[in-house]
């Protein structure tokens, strides 16, 4: 793959909206993420594929829904905070009023077994994605031994202890910040 | 079942008081409140049950854009035993509560982003927050597995599912249809 070229010209806040939108009704079932990818980094060429990901990883570390923070990584990044609203709202407008309109057919008509039995096999599909988002992250852990701890014990509090999420975040997030924090003389590059 | 039915307005700021309260602790892209989403609606507020929260998870997940936009739906259901006119208000609302704090805050991060790059904090954040997102997300993946499971084959499935993510790129769109399909034609249950 070739590097992308330099952005010939920084998309305005139309081509934010309709980029965004694209995404987002291009991911059905889920995959949104790499499909992000396909059409911001190879399709438009606005972002390289490293500032891409180090904007998937801020989106990520972030609260919020990662795709939300993704739009709002990659619109404030060209036209600040208008650029961001238009962005969010691309990826958010149309499917959002898609989603509600499934959702009160859904209310109306969810005792009709068909539909439930579709669902069914749906739904364990869906589960398999969820559980594939940990196994891809996990790879980059491969090599951290403190990492691996960290989120074994995060694992543990949440699914052994059946600990509620927010304590354990609060309790978890500052000891590893701690424990991550960049040390002195360790050769940090500016 | 409650002793006296809330009124529309109570029902509305209960899940706008519930997901604004959650907006900023939804870590490592969002679904890692599933978890919470499922106590609160299911167990805490009777907005819906456990079949219908499935159901609309798969719903959220199968649909274009976000998978986040579950808490619309939660909303919807919340809203449902007032009329299709109030629930839709109701998914409105909850949409916005949860993602308003969590979108403004990670504006205001992408806003200082230059400026915070050396920063000892924000290299702790990224670092530190990372393990800790793992954990939760397969603390979610387990949570999501559980609840899907309507026996042997919707568990083969998920696997199934899980490692077409991780080491294939055929859209999930795909396996999404043919696992509904299996489902239309029976074969998952329990």
């Amino acid at each position: 793959m070739r590097d992308a070229a330099p952005i010939p010209q920084p998309p305005g806040l139309r081509a934010l909206f309709g980029g965004m939108l694209q995404v987002a009704l291009s991911a059905f079932g889920g995959g949104l993420s790499a499909w992000s990818q396909r059409i911001i980094v190879d399709q438009r060429a606005w972002l390289s594929e490293e500032s891409f990901l180090t904007g998937l990883t801020v989106a990520r570390l972030f609260p919020g829904p990662n795709q939300i923070n993704m739009a709002v990584y990659v619109g404030a990044w060209f036209r600040g905070l208008a650029g961001a609203v238009a962005a969010v709202a691309g990826m958010l407008l149309v499917p959002f009023a898609l989603l509600l309109l499934l959702g009160v057919v859904y209310f109306q008509v969810h005792a009709i077994p068909a539909v439930d039995r579709v669902l069914l096999g749906v739904v364990a599909a869906a589960a398999g994605l969820a559980l594939s988002m940990g196994f891809r992250i996990l790879r980059t852990y491969r090599r951290d031994p403190l990492a691996l701890l960290l989120a074994l014990v995060t694992f543990v509090a949440l699914q052994g202890l059946h600990l509620s999420l927010i304590p354990v975040v609060l309790v978890l997030g500052p000891l590893a910040m701690l424990l991550y924090w960049p040390r002195q003389g360790a050769g940090g590059t500016p | 079942m409650t002793p006296a039915d809330p009124t529309p307005w109570q029902t509305l700021l209960q899940v706008v008081g519930t997901f604004l309260r959650l907006s900023l602790f939804s870590l490592g892209g969002g679904n890692t409140l599933l978890q919470e989403y499922h106590h609160l609606a299911v167990d805490t507020y009777h907005w819906i049950t456990a079949r219908q929260f499935v159901d609309l998870y798969a719903l959220a997940e199968a649909a274009p854009g976000p998978s986040s936009m579950i808490v619309g739906l939660l909303g919807l259901g919340a809203g449902w035993r007032h009329g299709p006119a109030w629930a839709l208000l109701t998914a409105v609302a909850a949409e916005v509560a949860v993602l308003l704090p969590s979108t403004l805050v990670m504006v205001l991060a992408v806003l200082n982003w230059n400026r915070l790059r050396d920063a000892p904090v924000r290299v702790a954040f990224e670092k530190g927050l990372g393990p800790i997102t793992l954990g939760i997300l397969f603390s979610v993946g387990v949570t999501v597995i559980r609840t899907a499971d309507h026996g042997p084959v919707a568990l083969l499935i998920s696997l199934v599912a899980c490692g077409l993510m991780l080491f294939t790129r055929v859209s999930p769109l795909w396996f999404m249809a043919v696992a509904g399909l299996l489902g239309g034609l029976g074969l998952v249950r329990p």
